[in-house]
């Protein structure tokens, strides 16, 4: 009952917004995008030694809402509400974020944001997942901040650095540190201060050519990813995508990233205490990495083909890893009103004892209600 | 010592008269604009190219950086540009003054209706109204008042090459609807409603669009549709800019023997167009040539 409650107060809203015309200088901007997946797995009875695919199920995935406006001459107010699936009888309407971004009248042509928010950490935990040109989350994404990415409570602070015409952006962030605990499984139950996490990062983006272009960017992210044993954690990553436009209605686009973390652990995330070869408890500095690489080619406006390969350790030991490909198919046929993407992958996973190869084939279907913006580089 | 602040004053002040008045342009057409007004005094770029869709321009943190420096920021307007703002916000810079064109254009195709299922409308009109040349007279006016608010020394030099950009202009306007007047009333297909105020200086008849509805792209019954239409009203001309795909007005070429005409809606769509004047000018000849 209460996703209908959800979808009466979503429509009631779009409908006040779009029918007074007049108004609409003062309402905020909405927009609602519902997505919702055909898929099916040949991993379900690998358990039995059975490898067949499921009958391909129709979930619904989640409905994202968007609400944005200018609060002043001086900020701007973003709200994305979000009703995740599949069930939707049970959902909730949910907060993914909802913050206030200072644009002008700083010094230093300084920005500020405050509230909770998708921390600017690498390139894609920006990007709403309807965003992507895949369906499936990146394994180094899924392992390392969980399926909600770096999303977090804080204060951003970003800045334009004197670098010229390059333009060069440095952004730092004080967050909470609730969303290690959504990676890693422990939660904080103490009742104590908050153990806040900090991530910064710094981008510069080349012009190429008229038809080329180049964003490459460092980040960081520390925190304490055990509050009982207050052990902390570094993550380091590169990003890069380079994106090459050779017409209106073709471009190619090449992204990736590379993970390295490091932390000092007394337990994996299953809660597993590390014993040392005499069988007494033993803190194991641990190194592990992750990444992945998609190149997507847009065509005849409303087409894209591309091919994304992911390979991830766990946080807590390179024991536990993964690895997939895949490849993925975009139909837009009235801009992004409305989409289709399809996905075949093939992923492997490999921790003690146990090693399985899945293959995976979902076909997305998104529309969109609202204003479009345009898209960010 | 008074001799030494004196000269100092007279060079702080030289220094101010001559430094130029940053300026970005949304479309190429307004930069040749602001060239022709306010010459070596003012430094002009733009963002979107002559042979990019206006409409859909990538917010590319290199734009954000041509905007950082800039002390005018001149659009179109009426939401051709809903990229702008988001170049804006991204430039941090809280100087800038955003200049929109249109305040004083007589706006064409204002909807009653304001919804998507009538495709990519404009709620403030059709935004292309600087391919009627009759509209330059308002933009440059407009254009003058916004460099001089920058620069008020410079203001009589602006409002003097402005004067005379119109008058050579007047003199190219009665030229090219001397060359249309034998194709007044003249039935044409555009690809998108960027003619709109093109064809209503010249008295044209824009029967229809290869697009169903703006923004969205041809279908095959729309292309049906527009078949019989060019063949019961013989229309010789479809007129499509040079960043929409082809194939649906080449198809509609092949079945009724009409022209596809490349025209460009911006300075640099076409190599011909290397100013303002040289693309109407090499819009008006194309059709007339098409036409006769």
């Amino acid at each position: 009952m209460r996703a209908y409650q959800v979808f009466l107060l979503v429509s009631g809203l779009i409908l006040s917004a779009g029918s007074i015309t007049a108004q609409t200088t003062i309402n905020p901007d909405l927009s609602v995008i519902p997505r919702f997946l055909i898929s099916t797995d040949d991993g379900s009875r690998l358990a039995e030694g059975v490898r067949e695919f499921s009958r391909p199920d129709f979930t619904f995935q989640e409905l994202e809402l968007a609400i944005q406006a200018y609060l002043n001459p001086y900020a701007k107010g973003d709200i994305v509400l979000t009703v995740p699936g599949p069930d939707l009888e049970t959902a909730k309407l949910g907060i993914e974020e909802t913050y206030a971004t200072i644009l002008r009248g700083l010094p230093g042509d300084l920005n500020i944001r405050i509230g909770k928010y998708r921390a600017e950490f690498g390139k894609l935990n920006l990007m709403h997942p309807h965003a992507w040109p895949f369906l499936s989350q990146p394994l180094l994404a899924k392992r390392f901040f969980g399926e909600e990415g770096l999303n977090d409570l804080g204060i951003s602070v970003s800045a334009l650095l004197p670098t010229g015409e390059v333009y060069t952006k440095l952004t730092v962030d004080l967050l909470r540190g609730t969303s290690v605990s959504q990676a890693t499984g422990l939660t904080d139950s103490t009742g104590g201060k908050p153990f806040y996490a900090n991530s910064a990062r710094l981008s510069s983006f080349f012009t190429l050519s008229d038809e080329a272009d180049l964003e490459v960017g460092l980040s960081g992210y520390t925190g304490i990813h055990d509050p009982y044993a207050h052990q902390r954690f570094w993550y380091g990553n590169i990003d890069y995508k380079y994106k090459y436009r050779a017409s209106s209605y073709t471009s190619l686009t090449i992204q990736g990233e590379l993970l390295l973390n490091t932390r000092k652990a007394s337990q994996d995330h299953q809660f597993h205490q590390f014993v040392d070869v005499r069988g007494d408890p033993e803190v194991r500095s641990i190194t592990t990495s992750g990444m992945y690489l998609y190149a997507d080619y847009q065509f005849f406006k409303i087409y894209s083909v591309g091919a994304r390969v992911d390979w991830a350790e766990s946080p807590y030991g390179k024991e536990d890893r993964a690895r997939a490909f895949s490849l993925f198919f975009g139909y837009y046929p009235v801009e992004e009103t409305l989409g289709a993407r399809l996905e075949y992958q093939n992923s492997q996973s490999d921790s003690p004892g146990l090693s399985q190869t899945v293959n995976m084939i979902a076909l997305q279907i998104l529309f969109s209600l609202g204003p479009h913006k345009a898209h960010p580089f | 010592m008074k001799r030494i602040i004196l000269i100092g004053l007279i060079s702080l002040l030289a220094g101010v008269s001559s430094a130029a008045v940053r300026v970005v342009t949304s479309l190429p057409d307004l930069a040749d604009f602001v060239k022709q007004i306010g010459g070596d005094r003012v430094k002009v770029d733009c963002i979107a190219r002559g042979d990019q869709n206006p409409h859909f321009i990538e917010v590319k943190p290199s734009y954000m950086m041509k905007l950082k420096s800039a002390d005018v920021f001149l659009t179109i307007g009426m939401e051709l540009e809903l990229w702008a703002q988001q170049l804006v916000d991204g430039s941090r810079n809280s100087s800038l003054d955003v200049v929109d064109l249109s305040r004083g254009i007589d706006k064409l195709e204002v909807p009653t209706r304001l919804d998507a299922s009538q495709g990519d409308v404009h709620r403030f009109g059709n935004p292309h109204y600087w391919l009627d040349p009759r509209n330059v007279r308002v933009i440059v006016g407009e254009i003058v008042s916004a460099l001089a608010k920058v620069s008020p020394s410079d203001q009589k030099f602006f409002e003097a090459n402005a004067d005379a950009y119109v008058h050579t202009l007047e003199g190219k306007i009665a030229e090219w609807q001397e060359l249309m007047r034998p194709f007044a009333g003249s039935k044409i297909v555009t690809f998108h409603k960027s003619w709109s105020y093109f064809a209503n200086w010249l008295g044209l008849d824009v029967v229809d669009q290869v697009e169903p509805k703006p923004g969205i792209p041809p279908s095959p019954s729309h292309t049906a549709e527009l078949i019989n239409k060019i063949r019961q009203s013989k229309i010789k001309a479809i007129v499509v800019e040079p960043f929409y795909d082809t194939s649906a007005p080449e198809q509609l070429a092949r079945s009724t023997g009409a022209k596809v005409l490349s025209l460009s809606t911006s300075v640099g769509g076409v190599q011909e167009a290397t100013s303002y004047i040289a693309l109407i000018d090499f819009d008006v000849k194309t059709l007339a040539a098409a036409l006769r």
